[in-house]
């Protein structure tokens, strides 16, 4: 199935979402090779690290460098038995998500049933990069799902159908897992968690992340640095009432408000102080740290 | 006539009389013989035996007579002398005592006396008698006392006075005698306010007569506080208080002139008119106002009290009782206009902000505290109300009322904590003796090296020899030491220091600039003036002007023009981000250099207005030549016309700085101690006291002598080592704290207490700040109480238990027919295809999946531990005693024997038994089904005392200790519900749990002292107790309250309202229905 574009909108199967474009992502430390590393050896990967650090940019990123070694096939013909382009197929997990919906079910069709294929399942069988987006969301049944695809076996059972998948070269299973903000109920099981390896990610420093800033919201350097300032004061918070500090993405948020005029300090309100925190004090107390950095 | 020709007329008759009559007799008519004339006195001599001898007893009256004669007659006419006498003769007819004691009164208070007012004056008296003995006494002290009343009041005030006497002898006596004696003290001193007061008390009389006397007595002492122009208007308003039927009036003249007393004369008059309008509206908002007025003006202006006044007004026309509690500032709604219009801003308020904030700047876990607590310590801060750090908390003043807006005064507030945290964020603190600076080029080491070599020859370097040896306790203390004069070397790198950071603060935070400069501006402008100080001090002060950003126009001493521009050069390299502690230790080192050449004296010099601003680089050379031609350092008391160097003026944004204190303290918390010749590696309290000594920071404030010295290393060792600033909480059933009942908001002063609103229905607000919890933890008791109970009810408990066991395997469910889900549901699909193939829209119901629904229940079990629950219940059924009886008669006998004796346990059972035992029961349902839970006592005395008694925390783990606290839930006071339920709902909602709930078990009404209105409305802790539970309910906590109280009825309708409630008919089912209606309720 070609992907399907007309004015409106643009529309593809899942096997079919490719990175094209690059991704912009600055690496802090040696997580780029980690991944190739990993991706040569057939090694799962797990991403740790609070919200807005970068994790799903950095899959996005590895999909489209991933792919770069070979000739950039265009969209229409984008075809994954080749194996040189890498899909990249990203999964919100959430507490309802059930085996079922990962692996595939059966529907009812005119004539009885059909089996439809749940996106991991077309993951393992094209070879994509499966991204599933805050696994201790998901019911403990499906990470246990994900077990034998990410030992040395790469299987995937579909029970139902009564077949055991072997994944295709170039599938590579991404998990991502926020360990802060959950509660002690929702921690990875032992067993998943030492079939990755861990690449943590952390807010970077300050220079590095003005950088981001910049590069990402069009904004001056000066209003750059202030926001990266920002967020390193307001992560001094953590734990004082914030379960998470300012993430650069609201950061990024707030510099791409300002580059469209907004003045910094409304712009910082809007996009830093009343998302991270509904408290009021500390709303308050964020709110100075912003009139004392942003004239 | 001849001398006694009155004696020989009537030496018969006076015969009769006792001799002393007759000597009298004939001493007056000696004295009276040179002023009447003959026929007058031998009228005289017959009015005179009338009065003696109209009875047997009457001559007494008529020695008294005659002795007033000679005196009386000096003022008056005969014909008025006769009225006199014959007033006198009439009271004798009445009262032989009446008439001596006008005749006694007389020569004091004839002189003031107009003649015509006699007969007027003896009439006051006569009318107060009234033929009894008291009466007469009281008749007879009119007497004595109205010289003095006559001679000071106007004789028509006399005369309503004499009235009131009159009026409250009628009601007592001993009252109208009382006020009478102290009028005779009191209305002297008056003057215009007399009238009114006269008016008010005659009111009185009528309306509650006992308060006259009080008025009497405290009006001498609190008029004069009031304004005397409004003395008048002040007691009016009493008087018309009095009329309204107010009861209270010597206290209202009490606090209402105290209150008036405290603010401006002029001001009076204005608080005054708010009175009298108010009053037509609601005469006892009148007291409420004066009472608080002291407090609202404290934080407000006069004219902002207008608007607040006038905001009362408007509430007490909706609400009257509302009102009320507005103007007793009993009210959030009050509290929060006089917050609105008040500029002053309290530390407490913006705390928690201001704390925040400054964690977030710095990354420290800093607190922020009131300076005085600090001083506190007595570990060398001493000035109250200066902001400061010591390396963990920043200390600010308490109140700021600075600007004349919130927003200004909070600007300030934090221009000074940025500064506070700036030390800390930029590292003042974290200076290495030996870490490079950026800017200058290092001298320490060199110093260091030199002075070392130079020690050996000096005796005075023994000091710094012997650090050096030791090691230093802190690098700043190394680097002070290289420098003779340590004063001088402190301020130099306070006020550098704080000059780099000021602008380091305006590079990081654009945001402030515009508020720090003013403030910058505002601290130049209090500055003392250069010309007036001793040279080094002026150069030095002129550095306190650089650091505060004043380059130009300054008035430099011509001889120094060179010298201070190199100090300005040095102080404007320290003006970049890039510097660091270690560039002002050494900027400090070089305009040390400068500054111990310059003599400091006050001499005629010329000065001459400068600049210092010019764009030039300093340089080493043009220093070294400054200095050489400045020659070697002045002698500190080398020459005689030196004045002693004084630390120039504080710059308050700045507030205390104090490094090598600091630096102390931080090491000693981090534990890294010097090490020592020994190298035992701890640093001693004699080094810290020798440390000290040498320390400019050290201030003479402290005294001196090795004593102070020693307690004050001790303190700083303790500092050090406290980790947590608060006392350990109090335990256990503490003594009680009085606090009138009356009076306003009360503070969590100690810890584990924690303060609440209460409720006020009537006023249709919360009295702010109203009750104080005190958490306590409850004794530990016997351990075999728990396991009694387990065995008594072992039944029950199993039931229980399997009860709650079922619970879990509910939670997963099969949920049918659902659009999408794990599986078909066949039954579904079956009528699906049905559908479809006759042609009818299928439904698309067609899974099944299994919900999962986790469990996750917290709740609060409140038990009732009012001295009520003390009561013994009806043995409607056998006692548990007879149960036990054992069967062997012997053993039969022995019990029987040893019940009579009471020492089986008591077999009658309280309803406080009876809800530990359900407690007891539902510990172990709730530990099986594993649910979040806290249990808690609750009781108290006064609202200054609620006591809320922890028995299990939500965050404690079921243990011995739990299960011996229940043993000793026992009745203690009264049951003040809504703090403790307010304090049980603050502890729930900290809890992440999705159901959450607070369970209630009480067995009356919620009652305690003033936990009504006025003492008689037991409603209004109902309604309070409701508002409770209505808050709870916001949180989105499930309240239920079970009540043994078979009358519960009416009360717990109104005080659950929509909740849920269960009253219990039968007590004796409490174990048993507890753990039911538990599970009940959170399934």
């Amino acid at each position: 199935m070609a992907n399907i574009s007309n004015s409106l909108y643009n529309q593809f199967t899942i096997e079919e979402y490719v990175v094209e474009q690059e991704p912009f992502y600055l690496p802090v430390r040696d997580e780029v090779e980690l991944f190739e590393a990993a991706y040569a050896a057939n090694v799962p990967i797990l991403l740790k690290g609070p919200t807005g650090t970068g994790k799903t940019r950095f899959v996005e990123y590895m999909a489209w460098k991933l792919s770069r070694p070979v000739v950039k096939v265009s969209a229409g013909s984008a075809n994954g038995d080749n194996g040189r382009v890498i899909p990249l197929i990203t999964i919100a997990c959430h507490e309802d998500l059930t085996a079922s919906d990962l692996v595939g079910r059966y529907l009812l069709d005119a004539e009885g049933t059909r089996w439809i294929d749940g996106p991991l399942t077309r993951a393992v069988k094209s070879g994509a990069i499966c991204y599933l987006d805050e696994i201790v969301e998901a019911r403990k049944d499906t990470t246990v799902l994900i077990h034998p695809l990410a030992d040395h076996r790469r299987v995937l059972p579909v029970e139902k159908q009564g077949l055991v998948l072997e994944a295709k070269k170039g599938f590579q299973l991404v998990i991502s897992y926020n360990p802060g903000y959950q509660s002690a109920l929702k921690d990875l099981k032992e067993s998943t968690r030492q079939r990755f390896i861990a690449i943590e990610f952390s807010p970077p420093p300050a220079e590095e992340e003005a950088k981001i800033i910049k590069k990402e919201s069009d904004c001056t350097e000066e209003q750059a640095l202030a926001l990266a300032k920002l967020g390193e004061k307001i992560r001094n918070l953590h734990d004082h009432g914030l379960k998470e500090g300012a993430s650069t993405r609201v950061l990024i948020y707030a510099g791409k408000l300002m580059s469209h005029g907004i003045t910094a300090r409304r712009a910082c309100h809007v996009a830093v102080v009343w998302g991270i925190t509904d408290d009021h004090e500390l709303q308050r107390s964020i709110q100075e740290v912003v009139s004392s950095i942003f004239e | 006539m001849e001398h006694g020709a009155a004696f020989a007329a009537h030496q018969e008759e006076l015969e009769k009389l006792p001799l002393s009559f007759q000597e009298e007799f004939r001493k007056t008519e000696e004295t009276l013989g040179f002023i009447f004339k003959e026929d007058e006195m031998a009228s005289w001599a017959r009015e005179a035996l009338a009065i003696s001898t109209r009875t047997p007893r009457s001559w007494e009256a008529g020695i008294e007579y005659l002795k007033a004669c000679g005196e009386v007659a000096k003022y008056l006419s005969f014909a008025s002398f006769t009225q006199w006498t014959r007033c006198g003769a009439y009271l004798s007819q009445d009262s032989p005592t009446l008439a001596v004691s006008y005749f006694r009164a007389s020569p004091a208070i004839v002189a003031d006396l107009r003649p015509q007012h006699i007969a007027r004056w003896a009439g006051l008296g006569r009318s107060l008698y009234k033929g009894t003995w008291k009466s007469s006494t009281l008749a007879a002290k009119f007497f004595e006392t109205s010289p003095t009343l006559v001679k000071n009041l106007s004789f028509w005030d006399v005369e309503v006075c004499a009235n009131l006497i009159e009026a409250l002898s009628s009601k007592s006596y001993d009252v109208a005698t009382e006020c009478l004696v102290m009028g005779s003290e009191v209305l002297p001193r008056m003057s215009r306010e007399r009238e009114p007061f006269l008016a008010l008390c005659r009111t009185l009389t009528d309306s509650g007569w006992r308060e006259v006397k009080a008025c009497f007595q405290v009006v001498g002492r609190a008029l004069p506080q009031v304004e005397e122009s409004q003395r008048s208007r002040f007691l009016r308003l009493a008087d018309h208080l009095a009329r309204e039927g107010s009861r209270e009036i010597s206290l209202f003249i009490v606090s209402g002139s105290a209150a008036l007393g405290r603010i401006r004369p002029q001001a009076q008059q204005h608080v005054l008119d708010l009175c009298d309008t108010l009053m037509v509206v609601s005469p006892p908002a009148v007291h409420a106002l004066l009472n608080s007025l002291e407090s609202v003006l404290s934080r407000i202006t006069l004219p902002q009290l207008d608007s607040w006044f006038d905001h009362g007004l408007r509430l007490i026309h909706e609400n009257p009782d509302g009102g009320l509690a507005f103007f007793k500032v009993e009210s959030s709604t009050s509290e929060a206009v006089i917050e609105s219009l008040s500029s002053s801003l309290e530390l407490e308020r913006v705390k928690g902000i201001l704390m925040l904030y400054c964690r977030a700047l710095s990354g420290f876990d800093i607190e922020v505290t009131e300076s005085d607590q600090l001083v506190g310590k007595g570990i060398g801060w001493v000035s109250e109300g200066h902001a400061t750090t010591e390396g963990t908390k920043v200390f600010l003043p308490l109140i700021i009322d600075r600007y004349s807006s919130k927003d200004e005064n909070f600007g300030w507030f934090k221009v000074v904590s940025t500064h506070q945290v700036a030390h800390l964020e930029f590292g003042s603190f974290l200076f290495e003796f030996e870490r490079p600076s950026a800017l200058f080029d290092d001298t320490r080491l060199a110093r260091e090296e030199a002075l070392i070599s130079q020690v050996k020859e000096d005796e005075e370097m023994k000091a710094y020899a012997r650090g050096a040896e030791t090691g230093w306790v802190t690098d700043i203390t190394r680097c002070f030491s290289l420098l003779a004069d340590r004063k001088l070397a402190l301020d130099l790198f306070t006020i550098l220091e704080d000059g780099r950071l000021d602008y380091r603060v305006k590079v990081e935070y654009p945001g402030m600039r515009r508020f720090y400069n003013r403030v910058q501006q505002d601290a130049l402008d209090g500055r003392p003036a250069l010309m007036e100080l001793p040279l080094r001090q002026a150069l030095v002060e002129m550095l306190v002007r650089f650091s505060l950003e004043q380059y130009r126009g300054l008035p430099t001493p011509k001889r120094y023009a060179k010298a201070v521009g190199v100090l300005a050069k040095i102080q404007r390299r320290l003006r970049n981000a890039e510097a660091t502690v270690e560039d002002t230790s050494e900027a400090t080192l070089r305009t040390y250099d400068i500054l111990s050449r310059i003599p400091n004296q006050q001499e005629e010099e010329e000065w001459e207005n400068q600049d210092f601003d010019a764009d030039e680089e300093f340089s080493e050379e043009e220093l070294a030549e400054v200095l050489k031609e400045m020659g070697p350092p002045t002698e500190a008391e080398g020459s005689d016309d030196q004045e002693p160097y004084e630390s120039p003026e504080d710059v308050d944004f700045r507030g205390d700085f104090k490094p090598e204190l600091v630096q102390t303290l931080n090491r000693m918390r981090s534990g890294d101690m010097p090490k020592d010749a020994e190298g035992s590696g701890d640093l001693t309290q004699d080094m810290l006291e020798q440390m000290l000594r040498e320390s400019a920071e050290y201030g003479d404030e402290q005294g001196e002598g090795e004593e102070a010295m020693a307690e004050f290393a001790q303190n700083l060792m303790k500092e050090a080592g406290a980790t947590s600033p608060m006392p350990t909480a109090g335990q256990g059933y503490g003594p009680m704290v009085h606090v009138d009942e009356q009076g306003g908001e009360l503070e969590a002063r100690e810890p584990k207490t924690f303060v609440y609103d209460e409720w006020d229905f009537r006023a249709a607000d919360y009295k702010p700040k109203w009750c104080v919890v005190r958490e306590k933890t409850v004794d530990q008791g016997d351990l075999q109480f728990f396991g009694d109970t387990m065995r008594n009810y072992a039944g029950l408990v199993s039931d229980v238990r399997r009860q709650f066991e079922l619970v879990i395997p509910e939670s997963f469910r099969k949920v049918r027919r659902q659009p999408d889900g794990d599986e078909f549901d066949l039954d579904a699909s079956i009528e699906a295809m049905i559908d479809r193939r006759s042609g009818i829209t299928p439904s698309e119901k067609v899974y099944w999946f299994r919900n999962k629904q986790e469990r996750d229940v917290a709740v609060v079990f409140l038990l009732d531990m009012s001295a009520s629950t003390a009561e013994a219940i009806d043995e409607g059924r056998p006692s548990l005693g007879d149960q036990n009886a054992p069967e062997d008669p012997v053993e039969y006998m022995m019990w029987l024997r040893s019940r009579r004796e009471g020492l089986v346990r008591r077999h009658y059972k309280r309803i406080i038994d009876l809800e530990k035992e359900g407690v007891a029961l539902l510990l172990q349902a709730l530990e099986s089904i594993g649910d979040i839970y806290g249990i808690y006592g609750f009781s108290g005395y006064g609202r200054e005392n609620v006591e809320f008694y922890v028995i299990k925390d939500v965050e404690e783990h079921l243990s011995d200790v739990v299960k011996r606290r229940i043993d000793k839930i026992s009745p203690l006071h009264a049951t003040r519900m809504g703090p403790a339920i307010r304090h049980a709902t603050a502890k729930l909602d900290k809890q992440d749990a999705k159901t959450k709930i607070l369970f209630l078990i009480s067995d009356g009404r919620p009652q305690d002292r003033g936990y009504s209105r006025e003492g008689v409305e037991k409603e209004y802790a109902v309604h309070d107790t409701h508002m409770a539970l209505v808050e709870a309910k916001r949180l989105d906590i499930t309240p239920f309250c079970l009540t043994v109280d078979k009358s519960g009825h009416d009360y717990l309708k109104a005080m659950c309202g929509d909740m849920s409630y269960e009253v219990l008919e039968d007590i004796w089912t409490l174990p048993q229905r507890l753990p039911q209606l538990y599970r009940k309720l959170t399934i």
